[in-house]
């Protein structure tokens, strides 16, 4: 499966050179074709000039910068070419009076994607995981559903992930195991690969609002307060699990990322090498790119597709009024 | 105020002149489109192109107002569109008659249809220029149609049926 985004790794120059983007590095330019490439990721100290910027405009190319530590600087959004006033007007209205109807299927499907993350290692023999499967799938609805206001809905959001990270050690090798979650920043590892993981997804998520008509800052489980583009919150939050954690999953568990290995060793291990960084992202953007049969639409599209589907259904409710259901990986719709 | 492209989609699809209007346009990633609208463009080149309210006129001569279709997938549609634009000419003054030219053949066996407005035709697209407008103003798109064979190439389709 082909890839639209580019991810740059070393430092160097991005220019325009005719109608391509050129990146020039110590060993030689590469040649990016603008017709296929939809996002640039850049992890390095890279220069880059306005009137590049205005062909990443004009072509409508998001850019996404890193720091050296990992962490996220910003995007590079260009100016919004999918615009309504009516959208964005009644958006704005569903935030106001129906904030919880899209709230909470956002937690359900979190759930639902989480327990079909672990029932794969339930199946495989980690029968231990059989309580907190089933507090996911009779519990969580039922709360979800009893719930009227937003902290508390936020609440059983909050126990569902702890749950979940409790799971880990039932599922990683011990050196990956995890006490806490702690971000900004990570504290060891796995906490790193998680901040790491999210913050890849919440990129990709940016990219896929920017081509549909939601505006980025209307969010309806995180306060709209929360971040500069908070609804990329709301809408990557199913897919966590799913492309994130099982990402996470499989690097660890098949060792092709390992403490010794592809962790900065001066920080403790609490960041990415260059190394373990790139095998990250290739197994990442792997994943993403990988196809399957979408049970509604009775296509093939990618799991990035996927993302960009669920802003549709989100015009759909906010428009049309239709039910807002959030990605569901058992029934691949 | 009516389009030429809207009255085109109104007998095309009603969904898609609803979201159309309403600027809830795709990303297109379609081959098609992108060889309409490169027609489009050499077209231009050709000669002027003639912009007034709402209408684009591909060509105008003495005789005909001609529209260029890269192919007759939707002659109806089209031909609507080419009503529309007779009739803004003809409050204007200009009478002419319409020709259609598909420059793909895939369903006829004809490429050019032309076309000559009466009186009696007129009133009745005048009276349904005025339902469209009330269409377009409603709050809430009508609903996707059964899936047709027409759906599955249009930038709509996971929108409509997501």
């Amino acid at each position: 499966m082909n890839s639209d985004t580019r991810y740059i790794f070393s430092t160097g120059e991005l220019f325009q050179k005719d109608f391509s983007i050129v990146f020039r590095k110590e060993d030689g330019n590469i040649y990016f074709p603008v017709k296929d490439t939809r996002e640039l990721y850049c992890f390095n100290e890279v220069t880059l000039s306005t009137k590049l910027m205005q062909l990443l405009a004009k072509a409508g190319i998001v850019v996404h910068f890193f720091g050296y530590y990992e962490n996220y600087i910003g995007t590079f959004y260009p100016k919004e070419y999918l615009l309504s006033g009516r959208l964005t007007v009644a958006q704005a209205l569903a935030y106001g009076n129906n904030r919880l109807t899209v709230a909470k299927p956002i937690v359900c499907g979190t759930a639902k994607n989480i327990h079909f993350v672990l029932y794969h290692y339930y199946r495989h023999g980690k029968s231990d995981l059989k309580e907190f499967l089933d507090w996911l799938h009779k519990s969580v609805p039922k709360l979800v559903d009893d719930t009227g206001d937003i902290k508390q809905l936020l609440r059983i959001e909050g126990a569902i992930w702890a749950g979940f990270y409790q799971t880990f050690r039932e599922i990683l090798p011990e050196s990956f195991a995890m006490n806490k979650r702690v971000k900004r920043p990570p504290d060891n590892p796995i906490n790193a690969l998680i901040s790491f993981g999210n913050t890849l997804l919440y990129t990709k998520t940016i990219t896929e609002i920017y081509h549909t008509h939601l505006n980025q800052t209307i969010s309806f489980l995180h306060e709209p307060a929360e971040r500069r583009f908070s609804l990329s919150l709301d809408l990557s939050e199913v897919f966590k699990p799913i492309l994130v954690y099982r990402t996470i999953f499989d690097c660890v568990n098949n060792r092709k990322i390992t403490v010794e290995k592809h962790f900065n060793k001066s920080l403790n291990y609490a960041l990415l090498n260059d190394a373990g960084r790139k095998t990250f992202i290739e197994a990442f953007d792997e994943r993403l790119n990988q196809t399957f049969e979408h049970n509604t639409l009775k296509r093939r599209i990618s799991f990035k597709q996927a993302i960009r589907l669920d802003g549709y259904k989100l015009i759909k409710y906010i428009l049309e009024g239709k039910k807002f259901v959030p990605f569901c990986m058992e029934d691949k719709k | 105020m009516l389009t030429g492209t809207l009255v085109n989609y109104y007998t095309h699809c009603r969904r898609q002149c609803w979201l159309f209007y309403h600027h809830i346009n795709m990303e297109d990633n379609s081959e098609d489109v992108r060889i309409g609208r490169v027609l489009h463009e050499l077209k231009k080149q050709d000669k002027k192109e003639i912009a007034l309210e709402g209408i684009k006129l591909d060509k105008l001569t003495a005789e005909y107002v001609t529209e260029i279709k890269k192919s007759d997938a939707d002659i109806p549609a089209a031909m609507a569109q080419l009503e529309y634009y007779l009739i803004v000419l003809r409050d204007k003054g200009i009478m002419r008659k319409g020709r259609l030219e598909c420059i793909e053949k895939n369903k006829q066996n004809k490429s050019i249809h032309t076309l000559t407005l009466t009186e009696e035709r007129m009133g009745e697209l005048k009276k349904e220029y005025r339902s469209i407008e009330e269409f377009l103003n409603s709050d809430v798109p009508p609903p996707p149609p059964k899936i047709k064979p027409m759906c599955k190439k249009c930038a709509y389709f996971e929108y409509c049926f997501i």
